[in-house]
């Protein structure tokens, strides 16, 4: 009895154990996706608070200190815990197995950095127990309102919750440009990478650029708010703009971390589904190697309207960001011509990606139009902006690797049928509710206000934008049943389902610990289809 | 390759095509912003005309694209051979990069040209105002021609305005970020602490005796959306006239502190403001005879008053405004029977009902 019960306690406890000490990257990269998952949820729950309170004119559920609250924790829990890690995540889980290498370079390092973000959650959350409420002056904490004279505890836990997200995304980072640079298999030039794998490495360098800039600006914060610094506040001679310039020389970047792996995602499920290689691979990594560094000459475009920025540099750089991004375009519109198109799930939210992250291209191409900017800076056209780059963009992207990857990660497929009424449910309440934030922005509704005068014309729009993201909420659910039901009785998938191109596709399903019994000879940036069909000449 | 595959019927084609049609248009009308009036908001409105042509023809074309790749190379089930395997085309390349490079340069010239005119500040500005933004209010300071002395500090978030002259205006903060935001201008300015910004504009002739919006657009804390104001055009000879009227007024020995020791008998009705609202929605007072309301103003920082108008509009009284926390008695003057508004002159959206009787 007593061996048997040593032999056999490999049951819930040790299970969960294992989660908790794993250094297995695979297990480390659905740590990162469930977690981050969650933190869409719980950023959702606060959109809908948002959406609830804007839906008619007057404050009929929270106070004007709640709303703020609100949308300040909505901000950042999606953009630091949900888009950044989700991204993150889906490297940590594909990135070894694209390149074939058996693990991330430093597994400990890895787990270590997951495991931050959960204890930065609770410390930003935290901010709801304290007296002052959490965070309240927007997630981008414009000194000298985020000064200690006018928001209280909640902003200290922020800066220390943000802290944390920092040194984790800096440490993910030096981990993933170790990996790509070290342990490529054999046969797996740079030229051969996937694009997934590219598009990480250059967010990678991104990160690892302009992180330490936020956590030097974020450090300087909590010295003005809690030491008696001076950096920030000019009524101690120091100067509100400086914090600007750091935030969002580190925010700006950040916005290409949060599309350039989305943009890989893409990148892998267009060739797949219409059965061609990606259109122009080289130019493609040239595209986005250039949307990085271009990403570093921008940041200013959000302060045009602060008169401290010189005007035309920052709007010309801005502009030329969308020259690699349209060759982006034009190369997955390629990639499809002449192809077979199958429309399963991953097909669907990469070609929903493309329909709407354009919107999101075209309406930021108003605001590097200084004057347009003028007009538009900090009213619901903006929030239309963020909302179609990251949500009609990332967030379709995530969708689509989700499907995609799902087979690979867990052995068995989501369900089609509910994963089709998803989207199609996520694509109308998404446009319902940021379609009309164009047109109240143009007349004029500033973001992050509480309340509107009810003669200012904004109800209906208002009212629609609210049923859009309860829509969206709604779709939401047919993908946690579709969880639940695929682990309790999904179709097994099968090593390769899709007829996948990179390496992750030629171990089984779930992969083992470290990955591959072997591999498959590396001739191209498709090994897998060279095996399966013999190599055509790139 | 070259199966011939099931048509949907032409008429159904073409309602599709329609329907696509009559959506895109139906977009671009929606996403028309309001008619500019002043003329830098009109250079800026041309400037966004020509971007957004250039965008809704990107809009269109890769739209397009991608919806003629989807339906057009769906794989059928007789599809096993594999689909031709193109890696791409460097000629392709080159002028899918080329051609947004010139339209990008464009665009770039178009803006910086508009951007200048939009941006120009004259030597000689016909007027010249201070607008002052605090949490949660805004005053404007009419500034004499030295462009230093203040003639006349209007309190109440209403700037006024003579239309066809060149106004200038310079922004200053008490406290942390505003931004004066006219949405009909098509402009907006950050105010920040520690910097003064300043913009020069010219309000269209013909828009006098108009009232626009404004509104702070950067978030600047709790109340944020409680600062509003307007902006009044007014003709050069009414604007004057104003003008002259108000330092007249200000320079007028203020109202009599209300006499402690006369009446006795008066009534007193108590009203506070807290959090940018008042206590009470609905006070009552005796007609016909003066009586006295005790105003607490309870937002430290922040300033109120009470106004009364009456059933037609008319202010029958005004009074000081101050900033909190602190308290007023105000006199008021023997009213008739009936029902009136009362407000905060700072903050409009302030208001309660004073019925009479």
């Amino acid at each position: 009895m007593a061996t048997t019960s040593l032999r056999t306690s490999t049951g819930y406890r040790s299970g969960l154990y294992d989660w908790l000490t794993t250094t297995d990257h695979k297990k480390i990269g659905i740590l990162y996706l469930a977690n981050s998952i969650l933190m869409f949820l719980v950023g959702g729950v606060f959109a809908l608070i948002v959406r609830l309170e804007l839906a008619q004119p007057g404050l009929q559920f929270l106070t004007d200190a709640q709303y703020n609250q609100a949308f300040t924790i909505h901000a950042s829990l999606m953009l630091f815990l949900f888009v950044i890690p989700v991204l993150a995540g889906f490297g940590n889980y594909i990135v070894p197995l694209m390149i074939g290498a058996p693990d991330m370079a430093f597994p400990r390092i890895n787990a270590f950095s997951f495991w931050l973000l959960p204890l930065a959650a609770i410390v930003m959350l935290s901010g709801f127990a304290t007296g002052g409420g959490a965070a309240a002056a927007g997630w981008t904490e414009y000194s000298p309102l985020a000064q200690a004279k006018y928001e209280g505890i909640g902003t200290d836990l922020w800066i220390v919750a943000l802290l944390l997200i920092g040194t984790s995304s800096i440490l993910g980072a030096i981990n993933f440009i170790v990996t790509i640079f070290k342990m490529r298999a054999p046969g797996m030039t740079l030229l051969r990478m996937p694009v997934m794998v590219w598009t990480v490495l250059v967010t990678s360098i991104l990160v690892l650029m302009a992180t330490p800039v936020l956590t030097s600006a974020l450090i300087m914060l909590f010295i003005d708010r809690n030491l008696g610094g001076h950096f920030f506040d000019p009524a101690t001679g120091g100067n509100a703009i400086l914090w600007q310039n750091t935030f969002w020389f580190y925010s700006h970047p950040a916005v290409y971390i949060m599309i350039l792996p989305a943009m890989g995602i893409i990148s892998e499920v267009l060739p797949v589904f219409s059965r061609k290689p990606l259109f122009g691979y080289k130019a493609f990594i040239f595209a986005t190697a250039a949307i990085g560094a271009l990403g570093f000459s921008v940041w200013a475009h959000h302060m045009f309207t602060t008169g401290a920025v010189y005007l035309p540099f920052f709007s010309f750089m801005t502009f030329l960001i969308a020259i690699p991004t349209g060759v982006k375009f034009f190369n997955w519109i390629a990639t499809m011509f002449r192809g077979q198109l199958t429309f399963s799930t991953p097909l669907l939210y990469a070609v929903g990606f493309l329909t709407m992250f354009l919107i999101g291209g075209i309406n930021g191409a108003f605001s590097a139009a200084v004057p347009v900017d003028f007009a538009l800076h900090d009213t619901y056209w903006v929030v239309a902006h963020i909302h179609y780059v990251l949500f009609g963009g990332s967030v379709f992207a995530v969708f689509a690797g989700l499907f995609y990857w799902w087979p690979k990660m867990f052995g068995r497929r989501l369900n089609e049928t509910l994963g089709k009424i998803q989207f199609v449910f996520m694509f109308i309440g998404f446009n319902l509710t940021f379609f009309p934030m164009h047109m109240l922005g143009l007349s004029g509704m500033p973001r992050r206000i509480a309340d509107y005068d009810p003669n200012a014309g904004w109800n209906d729009l208002n009212l629609l934008a609210t049923i859009g993201g309860f829509t969206i909420a709604l779709s939401i659910l047919p993908f946690l049943w579709n969880v639940f039901i695929t682990f309790r009785s999904g179709e097994p998938a099968g090593d390769d389902p899709w007829e996948g191109n990179t390496l992750e596709w030629a171990t089984s399903s779930p992969p083992p610990p470290y990955n591959f019994d072997h591999l498959p000879e590396i001739r191209s940036e498709r090994p897998v289809f060279d095996a399966r069909h013999g190599a055509t000449h790139g | 390759m070259s199966i011939p595959r099931p048509q949907p019927p032409r008429s159904a084609r073409s309602l599709a095509a329609l329907v696509a049609v009559a959506l895109l248009l139906a977009g671009c009308a929606a996403l028309e912003p309001p008619a500019a009036v002043t003329s830098q908001g009109q250079d800026t409105r041309t400037l966004y005309d020509f971007v957004f042509i250039i965008g809704v023809g990107i809009f269109v074309l890769v739209e397009a694209l991608i919806i003629f790749a989807v339906l057009r190379y769906r794989r059928k089930p007789g599809d096993t051979e594999l689909p031709p395997q193109i890696h791409g085309n460097s000629v392709l390349e080159v002028i899918w990069t080329v051609i947004p490079t010139l339209l990008v340069i464009v665009l770039f010239v178009f803006s910086w040209q508009t951007l200048n005119k939009v941006n120009a500040v004259s030597p000689a500005p016909a007027l010249t105002v201070r607008a002052v933004a605090a949490q949660f209010q805004w005053s404007f300071e009419y500034l004499a021609a030295d462009g230093q002395t203040v003639q006349y500090e209007q309190l109440a978030p209403e700037l006024d305005l003579p239309v066809g002259v060149d106004v200038h205006v310079i922004l200053r903060s008490k406290d942390v970020i505003h931004a004066f935001y006219v949405p009909k201008f098509l402009f907006k300015r950050d105010v920040v602490p520690g910097r003064e910004n300043n913009f020069d504009f010219t309000i269209d002739a013909a828009d006098a005796n108009q009232t626009f919006r404004g509104q702070c657009a950067e978030f600047c804390g709790t109340f944020h959306s409680t600062m509003l104001f307007s902006v009044k055009a007014l003709t050069p000879t009414d604007f004057n006239t104003w003008l002259q009227q108000q330092i007249k007024a200000a320079a007028a020995t203020p109202a009599p502190a209300p006499s402690a020791s006369g009446g006795a008998a008066e009534t007193t009705v108590e009203l506070s403001a807290h959090n940018i609202a008042f206590d009470q929605t609905a006070v009552q007072a005796p007609a016909g005879q003066p009586f006295v309301i005790k105003f607490t103003n309870n937002d430290p920082g922040v300033t109120h008053n009470v106004a009364i108008t009456d059933s037609s509009g008319q202010q029958v009284f005004k009074g000081e405004i101050f900033a909190g926390p602190d308290s007023r008695e105000y006199p008021i003057p023997a009213l008739a029977a009936g029902t009136y508004t009362f407000a905060c002159s700072v903050h409009p959206q302030m208001t309660g009902t004073l019925t009479v009787k």
